[in-house]
């Protein structure tokens, strides 16, 4: 799956302020504590605009829950506050709720009623109009299912519910927390395509999770937070550039000439030699290229290309200083 | 609209204890126990029999009974959905806090006031074969009565459900409730009697006496109870000897009543509504 297109942002939202057009979450200043020690989020400044797919990254127990649930004012911050499509998160809930959708972490459904009763109930609630049948169809979940209660329902099945529940109303913003958690591939795929999809429709989709390769596959921007403190904002490519890890070029050469003038390019940062390997560190795409015609220039055959883009992983770890995630890694007390 | 959304959840709630076979559970208990109390007295020589009397057992053993099971078809309503972690799949849909809070309250008051009515039926058809007779008013004033008695301890319920994050606290609470308001309560009267005469109430008792004693739901529906089939006058007169002071007025009781449904929500209510949930 490649980069998305931004679609055009809606330009519904007539009722809102004029300067949070656009906004679909503004969180700033905010401070969230447990008690005297845990400090969940420490001072978070994030905005998420309308139309984008945001992915919202770190480790577990790194505060993402933490933050959503102060947006969806699950809790209250201790300090700063948030804003959700312009209204304010712990003043204006209901008109967020009515157009905001949330697959929220550590969620339970009622083992005793069916699926499509959970649907029905959801969009009673929500005074949508929805049919039940389109949000199984999108979710992946078949009718017969839908009729069982959900205490016979694996993981699997449940989290397709749950995503079919937060799909309800066709909601302006769409909040995932770990949405692929207890998901087959076929499942991870399907949220990607979720979040696609609905981000192709003009809405906005917050995607956190601790895996990164979901989210390098389907956000526009990646905020990385941890313990509490945001690290970085940028698009993959931008936090690339900017931590200088691009890509690595490795090519194999029938003899390494004596004059390599590689290290001159523009782009390259770092040349390492090993009798018929040469291994180029680049941080711009269009020297990969360059490369390849120099060392050609320079006399070498080239008998071999390969190219690895730095993984998310890579960045993410220069970051946090923390060994890329272990997805089993226990969850902080938050 | 809000008060679509309410209904909406008193629906669920309601069908939920129909699936949970919470009301049926109610219906029968209270119509096994009811009209085996109502029998009893039959049983027992020298004792003046009667369908008033009938009722009066069957009250009697009601004022037990109805907290436990209106605990029990409440105390989990916000707590249970807090730890499985529904609570946050609901409170992510519109519903505030205070709707959700409200709607459960109605459809479990729903879901026991039905549940209680159904029983008394059976009862009654128990007591009208038994005695060949039986007294509407009494009858039907008492169904009333226990109905309210029902939903002020699901107001209670709920109020412990509201200020509890976890299933086990919960019920902790809920029995702490049952224990103190329903069976400690009968202490309270004779305690503030010693502390303030010295000695232990005898036959005839103070007028505040009773006053103390109706100060707990299920003693403001035995007081209530009483008055309806004895007479308000006699019931009292004949305890304190002497004419009953206004505050031992059916009124009052009936205040008492509604004062324990609707202060417990409001304190749950007002703990839930500022709450942490995670």
């Amino acid at each position: 799956m490649g980069a998305m297109e931004t679609p055009p942002r809606p330009v519904s939202g007539s009722e809102r302020s004029a300067d949070s057009e656009g906004t679909a979450i503004q969180t700033s200043g905010l401070t969230k504590r447990y008690g005297q020690d845990v400090l969940a989020v420490d001072d978070l400044d994030l905005t998420v605009y309308e139309g984008e797919v945001f992915g919202f990254l770190g480790p577990n127990g790194a505060g993402k829950s933490t933050t959503i649930d102060v947006i969806m004012d699950y809790v209250r911050p201790s300090a700063g506050r948030a804003t959700v499509l312009g209204y304010d998160a712990q003043d204006e809930t209901r008109e967020i709720h009515e157009r905001v959708g949330i697959l929220p972490d550590g969620y339970g459904l009622y083992d005793r009623l069916s699926g499509r009763k959970h649907l029905e109930y959801a969009i009673s609630l929500k005074e949508a109009g929805d049919a039940v049948d389109d949000l199984l169809d999108r979710v992946g979940l078949d009718a017969a299912a839908a009729d069982r209660v959900v205490g016979g329902y694996s993981k699997g099945m449940t989290q397709r519910l749950a995503l079919a529940i937060a799909l309800v109303g066709d909601p302006d913003l769409l909040i995932l927390d770990e949405p692929s958690s207890g998901l087959d591939p076929n499942g991870v795929r399907l949220v990607r395509e979720i979040a696609q999809d609905h981000a192709a429709r003009g809405k906005t989709v917050f995607f956190s999770s601790h895996i990164l390769s979901q989210v390098e596959a389907v956000c526009d921007r990646v905020a990385i937070l941890n313990r509490g403190r945001l690290v970085a904002v940028d698009s993959i490519d931008g936090l690339r550039d900017a931590l200088g890890t691009g890509s690595t070029v490795t090519l194999t050469v029938d003899a390494v000439p004596d004059t390599l003038t590689i290290e001159e390019l523009a782009g390259v940062s770092e040349v390492a030699v090993d009798t018929r390997t040469i291994r180029v560190s680049v941080d711009e795409a269009t020297a990969k290229v360059d490369v390849i015609d120099r060392i050609r220039d320079d006399g070498a055959t080239v008998l071999d290309v390969t190219i690895e883009e730095s993984s998310l992983e890579d960045l993410f770890s220069a970051y946090t200083g923390d060994p890329p995630t272990r997805s089993d890694s226990s969850e902080v007390a938050r | 609209m809000l008060a679509a959304i309410r209904l909406t959840i008193a629906r669920k709630e309601f069908a939920d204890a129909l699936r949970s076979r919470t009301i049926w559970a109610i219906v029968l208990v209270i119509a096994a126990m009811t009209s085996l109390s109502a029998g009893i007295s039959l049983l027992v020589p020298d004792v003046e029999g009667g369908a008033e009397m009938a009722i009066g057992s069957a009250s009697q053993f009601a004022g037990l009974l109805v907290p436990i099971m209106a605990l029990i078809a409440a105390y989990l309503a916000i707590a249970g959905e807090r730890e499985s972690g529904s609570l946050k799949v609901i409170l992510g849909l519109p519903p505030s806090r205070g709707e959700v809070l409200l709607g459960k309250f109605l459809g479990r008051s729903g879901a026991v006031a039905i549940g209680l009515a159904l029983g008394f039926v059976v009862s009654g058809v128990v007591t009208a074969t038994l005695y060949g007779e039986l007294p509407v008013v009494a009858f039907v004033g008492a169904t009333i009565l226990t109905i309210l008695l029902g939903v002020s301890f699901v107001g209670i319920a709920i109020g412990i459900s509201a200020v509890t994050a976890t299933r086990a606290r919960a019920m902790t609470l809920a029995i702490t409730a049952y224990l103190g308001l329903t069976l400690l309560w009968d202490l309270a009267p004779n305690a503030v009697h010693l502390l303030v005469t010295g000695e232990m109430p005898g036959g005839v008792v103070p007028a505040w006496f009773l006053l103390v004693q109706g100060l707990s739901p299920t003693g403001a529906y035995n007081a209530l109870v009483q008055q309806l089939l004895l007479g308000s006058g006699t019931a009292v007169e004949a305890r304190i000897g002497g004419p009953a002071p206004g505050y031992l007025d059916p009124a009052v009781f009936l205040g008492i009543l509604f004062v324990w449904t609707v202060v417990p929500l409001l304190v749950g209510y007002l703990d839930f509504r500022r709450a942490d949930l995670s």
